[in-house]
């Protein structure tokens, strides 16, 4: 049984023009110890997926579907018990390290938190146990740094802060949602490299979301390509590196720049933006920037279908050469 | 390691930078000229009710007929009123009831109206509408109206001038501290203590709080002098402290009999009201600035 099993999640938000379909049904497996990696472009639902896991979604939310962690639906608990897990067994680190640390508390106190409510350590057996974390994140000099204040540390440092914080209560699940967005390319690195790292050592699954396609090829084993809310290729990296059958997902292979590689034109990009998800199409969200798209793209979604070991994908065309 | 430790990075500027930044708090301070002026205004109120607890030149309600209305002199700084009292001392014993009622009814609506403030805001949906409405609802009383109504009820006093103002505080404060608190709720670091497990009392106490407590402060010291200047209009209208308790508005609405004989003895009482009013309204000022230096003007 996978760790955690997500099936057919649908979530509805609150927008000023009604509800609207941020996903639709998402359906992925996570094994214990498997890394998964989750990349679309800004609103393709990636983020709300995983504040869905989490429990954290904005008020007037709707949520259908299952997210089953250990066999047990989380959507069916209530908000105690979600708190429980929240922090425990799935813990999260976000995109902007600048502004998610708390700028009057110290950052041992703000990490020593979650030690505090999920396993009842204070005082010195807290202070220790954060001393601990902080010098497995590579945090240069922690019996220091522990008394000091966010604004006194750089991004890099603030994202090792909050891994620490993630990784206190050795969680089973780490969801990282752009975790190196926001820094510089040197510390991205860095970054990525230390939750490698931390998920071999610890056995801990990671979902591990990004709008760029090479920071997650390098990372996770497996890849979620995620449009208009719904995933439309999945499979195992090496597989869809190889061979990306979703135009949408070609599309984004070829807008990665190459380093070294001649100028011969501008940079590769996929036509039009992407829909408001209040106008989705029912169909095929991706038609109308596709250029392989025919009638039954604007009359039929395309079902998630089997192309071949580990890779699945949703287009009525994904047989066809790219036009 | 190629990451550096950098001071002067304050990230989103929110850091109200406690720590380091204490000693730059107290020299930003020093160098704020209006608020070192509001100090200095509001510690002679708060010295003058202190002093008066154990001396005053003279008593404050002894009455002694043969000196009534007499200019400032040597023996009576100030001069003396209608009854030959002293009206310094009567000043330095008024400042005491100003600052009881300013501190008992600035406390009692900040600990209610911070209190639903945070509630409203962790809360949202109806019961945020619930307690907004009934605030507004009790920003739609004038306090004089309300001290009438209690005066009504309970007989004049001061505890009615203390129980209004206190009412209309709370107002005062829930709706500036649910406007800030709904603004934390949407920040990065409230979403990243949630995602820790923590639930929403915590994140209230530990992250919103802490956060806004500069514009609760602020708040406070603007109430001060809002209370200070509505005791003195509730007493002037005989609804506030009775005699022979001292009070600046009662000794400013008294004097109105007496202002072409003895015009000076309206003018002390005014004086002190104006005086410890500013105080407080440039203390006021000067924190706003000096915990928000992106605000900071020069002056």
């Amino acid at each position: 049984m996978a760790l955690l099993s997500v099936s057919d999640l649908t979530v509805e938000l609150q927008t000023s023009r009604g509800m609207a379909p941020a996903v639709r049904g998402v359906t992925f497996d996570l094994e214990k110890g498997g890394t998964l990696g989750v990349v679309g472009e800004s609103g393709c639902g990636k983020s709300v997926t995983a504040l869905a896991i989490m429990g954290l979604l904005p008020d007037g939310a709707r949520t259908t579907g299952r997210i089953e962690l250990d066999g047990a639906d989380l959507l069916a608990l209530d908000e105690e018990a979600r708190c429980r897990i929240r922090g425990n067994r799935i813990a999260m680190i976000f995109q902007e390290p600048m502004t998610s640390l708390n700028p009057v508390h110290r950052i041992g106190r703000q990490i020593a938190e979650p030690l505090r409510l999920h396993r009842g350590l204070r005082g010195a057996n807290a202070r220790d146990e954060v001393l601990r974390l902080l010098e497995r994140v590579g945090l240069p000099d922690p019996a220091r740094r522990i008394d000091a204040y966010p604004h006194q540390m750089s991004g890099g440092q603030r994202q090792r802060v909050m891994i620490a914080m993630a990784l206190s209560c050795a969680p089973d699940i780490l969801l990282a949602d752009e975790p190196t967005t926001a820094l510089d390319v040197t510390i991205q690195g860095q970054i990525l490299d230390l939750i490698n790292e931390l998920v071999d050592d610890t056995g801990m699954g990671l979902i591990l979301i990004s709008h760029d396609l090479g920071v997650i090829g390098e990372t996770t084993e497996n890849v979620a390509v995620m449009y208009g809310g719904t995933v439309v290729e999945h499979g195992a990296t090496d597989r869809l590196f190889a061979n990306f059958a979703h135009p949408y997902s070609q599309g984004l292979f070829a807008a990665i720049p190459q380093v070294g590689a001649a100028r011969t034109g501008p940079l590769r990009t996929i036509p039009g933006t992407v829909p408001e998800l209040a106008d989705l199409p029912s169909a095929c969200s991706f038609a109308d920037r596709c250029a392989r798209a025919t009638e039954i793209c604007w009359r039929q979604a395309p079902r998630m279908e089997r192309i071949g070991p580990d890779q699945r994908t949703a287009c009525h065309h994904h047989g066809e050469t790219a036009a | 390691m190629t990451e550096t430790v950098s001071n002067s990075d304050r990230g989103s500027g929110q850091g109200t930078g406690r720590g380091t930044a204490s000693l730059g708090f107290l020299g930003r301070a020093l160098g704020h000229r209006s608020f070192m002026i509001g100090l200095l205004l509001t510690g002679a109120m708060i010295i003058s009710a202190l002093v008066s607890l154990v001396w005053t030149p003279h008593s404050p309600t002894e009455i002694v007929i043969a000196e009534r209305l007499k200019l400032p002199s040597a023996s009576h700084w100030f001069g003396t009123d209608q009854f030959g009292r002293d009206i310094l001392s009567m000043i330095m014993a008024g400042a005491q009831t100003s600052i009881v009622v300013g501190l008992i009814a600035v406390s009692l609506g900040a600990v209610l109206g911070v209190s639903l403030g945070l509630w409203a805001a962790a809360r949202r949906g109806w019961t945020e509408d619930v307690i907004m409405r009934l605030s507004d609802l009790n920003l739609a009383f004038p306090v004089i109206l309300i001290a009438i109504l209690l005066t009504a009820g309970w007989g004049p006093g001061i505890i009615n001038a203390i129980l209004a103002l206190g009412i209309y505080n709370i107002s005062v404060f829930a709706r500036q501290v649910r406007g800030a608190g709904i603004a934390m709720w949407e920040r990065e670091f409230v979403l990243a203590a949630r995602a820790a497990g923590k639930g929403n009392l915590a994140i209230t106490i530990e992250h919103v709080l802490p956060n806004i407590i500069s514009i609760i402060v602020v708040q406070a010291t603007i109430s001060f002098a809002i209370a200070i200047l509505a005791e003195a209009a509730l007493s002037y209208l005989g609804v506030g402290s009775q005699p022979p308790n001292p009070s600046w508005g009662r000794m400013l609405s008294e004097s109105q009999s007496y202002i072409f004989l003895a015009p000076i003895i309206a003018v002390w009482p005014g004086l002190a009201i104006v005086l410890s009013v500013l105080g407080l309204n440039l203390i006021g000022d000067g924190l706003r600035d000096l915990v928000d230096p992106r605000l900071a003007r020069r002056r």
